[in-house]
């Protein structure tokens, strides 16, 4: 697929709506029929081995119907693309793998997330090898590596996730310090970093398209970037989280700053010091949980999770102690008042980094606060969440979504639309019930594919006409039709129609937060505002598509643009695939999460209920039990419940 | 002579400079002077290593040296630290001094006589020593900053720091005169003897804020760190290299064993009453001043020499970590001089890389666009940098967070907290250098930057490269090193 070069001035590329009507009609067919193959099993008895053929009906039909003038190599690059999206949705089918495996379930590899993070690493450093005179080389083997990534987690869903944490590996890093390498991933995290291992391929591929200076640097970065922001999601160990969490932000940092817009260097330096500042009050609080553990469990030292997560701290000191985490994951989501880095940083940075910020790099403040937060101080997190929870429907939801709705620049659009999106997600990670949290796990999936999928989509247009002005466009439909139908489909699964992916995770999270009991007095309230800013989504999204694509052509400039080409059809048509799957199937993504979330839960409730707030929890630091869902230590861990020694110093830090 | 091998790393920089400077005036080849050097240097670091393998417990009859010297881990450390940093500086010089046509042979010996006495200084035990070793050290350390003749900004320099150096070290000897007035000892050992009974208190306090002012001094610490960035700036490159990693290491090991060993009691020691608080603001005072100035310079040479202040900083708040925890306390120290030493070595040393005869870099334009057309120099550049600024995975993040997690469990959450919000002031600075090399193309008519070739140049900036990396990813080992040199530290 890598090698897929389509010359852009392709006959097919003329205005002619009946194509395009084909095209969708096909992909339509694909998600259809892609249902079809999992329907119940006395369907496929009937149709016989058919059946089991239709994964390669599927593509061989997307590639028939494609209309002329598409070269053969984007006709096969999209017929293995539509292959790839109904081997998925067959595999992942509840109940499909145990008729496709035996009783034996797949051995898990304990090494399996170490390659994931350590290949993107290796090819960076085969990079730096490589001539900078040989860009085709140089692509090929960010694509290759990123495609050996994406097969490589393949084995990560044959697993049936369940409640505890799979692919544990753990390794001593620094003795003295109790600091090991230590990778485990569960339900939530799988998705993630599936997510990761899918967007990335796809940011990078349509990036080639448009980055045209200093293409080893850019390949570089792309490859570091991944590699970092898997390591983020399945670190176990704070230390090794905090690394990758740090790793990340210089690549992206440069990124923004050397390919970006105009003022670029602003945007980038805004970035890095908004994160940096968030990050390093993380670390301190990472220090400072250490050190009450080393403290509590008499001399041990440890940065893991599972150990820190026994850690019980009195209410005056987790307070700040989350208060540094949350300020770091708040900054990264981004939540209202420190959401200003993300338009800047959107509105400069090249598409593919776009594309990355925005499908991957946002959920790691979202997976943060739900991990890290929710895991290691629930009482702290059930103390603010009616709050927070105002804060993300007001400042998150509402505000960001008439931010959106008054933005002249159709990418700043986008990014507040993020803002908007996110507050979602923060409110169903605050009230804290399985749907909404559930819904919030698959609205962070949602909003990757969605908000990667628009980003790409003002990537193409502004590679036309360099402007993202709404007002310098009006009537693209008749000129560019087939990008104007892909535009509308993702515009409408960002606002959430039902059918597509937004929906889904919009609907769990406001019916979850409805009949959540944590979100103070006004109970419910919070369900309404977000519900209302759904319907500023529909107000912003549907005024921006009707300023773009309807009306008159007024704009001579406009007239000769060319359709969406070969290669972003390409880059598109994996996110327009799931964003119906999604929509249609959520079942195939809640499913593996479930134990998960019911996990999460049942910690967060049986701490936030055992330590009521305000005053939750007022006595020295304790050790609690280790979860049982925590893979073992590797180490010897201390007594179960040992308690606070009596030799720690009694005075506090201030 | 089993003493004699304890002695070696001492013995063998001291004769190497007799020899060098011998060979420099009978030969007329300057070439090998730098790699003479750099061999010496490297033999006192295998010499260093060798005698802590071999085991200090194993040599008898240390006791004759002191109190005059004291053969330690400690000191051991220090030495190979040492040796270390001068290693590094004698490379960067060998490529430095002929590109720029000022080499000399003297550097050399400046430089290795200055290591002597620096390595002097970590060993000693008596003022009178420790004085001895100061002074050697500073002498060459003020005659490399004015080794520059024609330079006036050289001559400036020089004259600030050779005069006010003089009165740091006037100011010092004030202080270790009273102090053997308040207790009739000049070994630090016996001074810390007599301050512990607590007789003639006012007078130790004055001698407590002399010595304290003088040593301040010598680190360059905020308010003593006037003459810093004028010498910095005068000196030829590779001679700040060396002052900014050799000279500071030096002074820091003078600090650590003075200030351990004579105010080391608990009754000094406490937070009301004692060095630590007046350590702790002037720590607070030169990480905040230092990073807000730095933000401001336009000469990338200048915003080093106020990022090594800012560096001093963060040593300090290991220093006062020492009050409850004086073993993790001073081995964080140690940790965080040897990430430094490499990180700014490497630093200034592409700095160097990136100028030519005439067309020195200096400022940040100077550095516009090297990323596009020199990858390597800016790919290594961005390395040292990201460490200075103490970014995983790189051997400045590992140095920070064991000072940083050292003073967090001697109870000083607050001054962690603002150490932490100033190495984000320090990220400014350091990314601005990337932004330079990256993100701008120079202007219009600007001179263009190009990398002068040296193969010491080269080969300074791979040993940095190699040891920033091998720190930032398994720092187990050296972490050992300066927990057990900080254990056997008498402190």
């Amino acid at each position: 697929m890598a090698a897929v070069e389509t010359p852009s001035n392709e006959p097919g590329t003329n205005p002619s709506s009946p194509y395009s009507v084909l095209v969708v009609g096909a992909m339509l067919l694909v998600i259809a029929s892609a249902s079809y193959v999992v329907v119940p099993e006395a369907l496929a008895k009937v149709l016989g081995g058919v059946g089991s053929l239709l994964p390669i009906l599927i593509p061989a039909l997307v590639v028939g119907a494609m209309p002329r003038g598409r070269s053969m190599g984007v006709r096969l690059a999209l017929g293995a693309i539509a292959a790839l999206l109904a081997l998925f949705v067959r595999n992942m089918w509840p109940g499909a793998e145990t008729a496709a495996d035996p009783a034996t379930p797949p051995v898990e590899s304990h090494t399996l997330l170490s390659w994931l993070i350590g290949l993107p690493f290796l090819g960076a450093a085969a990079i730096l090898f490589l001539p900078r005179q040989a860009p085709r080389t140089l692509k090929a083997v960010t694509l290759g590596v990123m495609f050996l990534s994406l097969l490589a987690s393949v084995p990560l869903l044959q697993v049936s996730m369940g409640r505890e944490f799979h692919f544990d590996q753990d390794v001593v890093w620094v003795e003295r310090f109790g600091i090991h390498y230590h990778v485990a991933l569960d339900g939530i995290s799988l998705w993630l970093v599936m997510l990761t291992v899918f967007i990335m391929p796809i940011a990078t591929y349509v990036s080639f398209g448009s980055i045209e200076t200093r293409i080893k640097d850019w390949c570089f970065a792309l490859l570091v970037l991944q590699g970092a922001m898997i390591g983020a999601l399945v670190a176990m160990d704070l230390f090794l989280f905090y690394v990758f969490w740090e790793v990340m932000l210089v690549p992206m940092y440069v990124m923004i700053g050397v390919w970006g817009g105009a003022n670029r260097i602003k945007a980038a330096i805004k970035f890095f010091l908004f994160t940096m500042t968030g990050s390093v009050l993380m670390l301190v609080a990472i220090f400072y949980l250490a050190y009450s553990y080393s403290r509590a469990s008499g001399g041990q030292m440890s940065f893991d999770y599972f150990e820190l997560q026994r850690v019980m701290l009195p209410h005056h000191i987790q307070m700040w102690v989350w208060g540094a985490f949350a300020l770091s994951f708040f900054i990264k989501v981004p939540m209202f008042p420190v959401h200003t880095w993300l338009p800047d940083a959107h509105t400069e940075a090249p598409t593919g980094g776009s594309i990355i910020l925005a499908a991957v790099m946002l959920k790691m403040g979202t997976y943060g606060y739900m991990r890290f937060c929710m895991g290691l101080f629930p009482e702290a997190c059930g103390w603010s969440a009616a709050t927070l929870g105002g804060v993300s429907v007001l400042g998150g939801i509402l505000y960001g979504a008439l931010c959106a709705w008054k933005q002249d620049d159709v990418k700043r659009l986008v990014a507040y639309s993020s803002v908007a999106h996110l507050g979602y997600v923060m409110l169903g990670l605050f009230a804290a019930t399985p749907a909404s949290m559930a819904g919030s796990v698959l609205q962070m999936v949602n909003h990757g594919v969605s908000t990667g999928a628009l980003f790409l989509l003002v990537g193409v247009i502004y590679d036309r006409r360099h402007t993202r002005m709404l007002d310098q466009f009006g009537g693209l439909a008749k000129v560019m039709p087939l990008y104007s139908a892909l535009f509308v489909i993702v515009a409408l699964s960002s606002v959430g129609l039902p059918g597509t992916n937004g929906f889904v995770g919009e609907f769990m999270i406001i019916t979850g937060t409805f009949v959540s009991n944590r979100l103070g007095h006004v109970n419910g309230i919070q369900a309404v505002g977000a519900a209302l800013g759904v319907i500023l989504a529909a107000l912003y999204m549907l005024g921006a598509v009707q300023k773009m694509f309807f009306g008159k052509v007024t704009n001579p400039e406009n007239k000769k643009l060319t359709d969406i080409n070969g290669r972003e059809l390409i880059a598109v048509t994996p996110l327009i695939g799931m964003i119906f799957i999604v929509g249609l199937f959520p079942n195939l993504l809640l499913e593996p999460m479930s134990g998960a979330i019911a996990r999460i839960h049942d910690d967060y409730s049986v701490r936030t209920e055992n330590n009521p707030a305000p005053k939750f929890y007022a006595g020295p630091i304790k050790l609690q039990a280790r979860r049982p869902e925590a893979p073992k230590p590797l180490l010897k861990a201390p007594p179960a419940d040992a308690p606070a020694t009596d030799k720690a110093p009694a005075a506090e830090g201030h | 002579m089993l003493l004699a091998f304890a002695l070696s790393p001492l013995l063998v920089v001291a004769i190497g400079a007799l020899l060098l400077m011998l060979a420099e005036a009978f030969s007329k080849v300057r070439a090998g002077l730098a790699l003479g050097t750099a061999v010496v240097f490297f033999a006192g670091t295998v010499l260093s290593a060798a005698v802590w393998l071999y085991g200090l417990e194993n040599v008898p009859n240390l006791g004759v040296l002191a109190p005059w010297l004291i053969i330690d881990r400690f000191s051991l450390f220090f030495d190979a630290l040492l040796c270390l940093g001068g290693g590094l500086a004698a490379l960067l010089a060998g490529g430095y001094l002929p590109e720029h046509k000022i080499e000399r042979g003297e550097f050399y010996s400046l430089l290795l006589f200055a290591t002597f006495g620096a390595m002097m200084l970590a060993a000693s035990g008596d003022f009178l020593t420790l004085f001895l070793g100061l002074e050697t050290m500073s002498i060459g350390a003020y005659a490399m900053t004015a080794f520059r003749r024609t330079s006036a900004r050289s001559a400036e320099g020089a004259l600030k720091y050779f005069l006010l150096g003089s009165f740091a070290a006037a100011i010092l000897l004030y202080g270790f005169a009273l102090l053997y007035g308040a207790t009739g000892h000049t070994d630090l050992a016996g001074v810390g003897a007599g301050v512990k009974t607590g007789d003639h208190a006012p007078m130790l306090l004055i001698a407590m804020v002399l010595v304290l002012a003088g040593l301040a001094f010598k680190v360059s610490a905020v308010p003593f760190h006037m003459w810093t960035p004028d010498a910095y700036e005068g000196a030829p490159t590779p001679g700040t290299t060396y002052m900014a990693v050799a000279v500071k290491s030096g002074a820091f090991a003078m600090l650590l064993r003075v200030l351990l060993t004579c105010f080391g009691d608990a009754r000094s020691m406490s937070w009301s009453n004692g060095w630590p608080p007046a350590l702790a603001w002037m720590a607070v005072a030169t990480m905040t001043v230092a990073n807000l100035i730095a933000g401001r310079q336009e000469s990338v040479k200048r915003m080093l020499a106020y990022s090594s202040i800012a560096h001093a900083g963060y040593l300090l708040v290991g220093v006062v970590a020492t009050m409850k925890n004086p073993g993790q306390g001073t081995a964080s120290v140690l940790f965080y001089l040897l990430t430094y030493t490499v990180s700014t070595a490497g630093a200034f040393g592409t700095l160097i890389l990136c100028g030519r005869n005439g067309a020195e870099a200096v400022s940040y334009e100077d550095l516009a666009g090297v990323g596009r057309r020199h990858p390597a120099a800016a790919l290594a550049f961005s390395l040292f940098l990201l460490s200075l600024a103490g970014f995983p995975p790189t051997a400045g993040f590992f140095g920070k967070w064991f000072v940083f997690r050292a003073a967090m469990e001697s109870g000083f959450t607050w001054l962690t907290v603002i150490a932490f919000l100033n190495s984000v002031l320090g990220a400014y600075y350091y990314l601005r250098v990337m932004v330079f090399l990256y993100m701008r193309e120079p202007a219009a008519g600007a001179p263009i930057a190009t990398p002068m070739r040296s193969g010491y140049v080269n080969a300074a900036l791979l040993v940095s490269a190699v040891i920033v990396v091998l720190l930032g990813l398994s720092p187990s080992l050296s972490l050992d090193v300066a927990v057990k040199a900080a254990a056997s530290f008498g402190g």
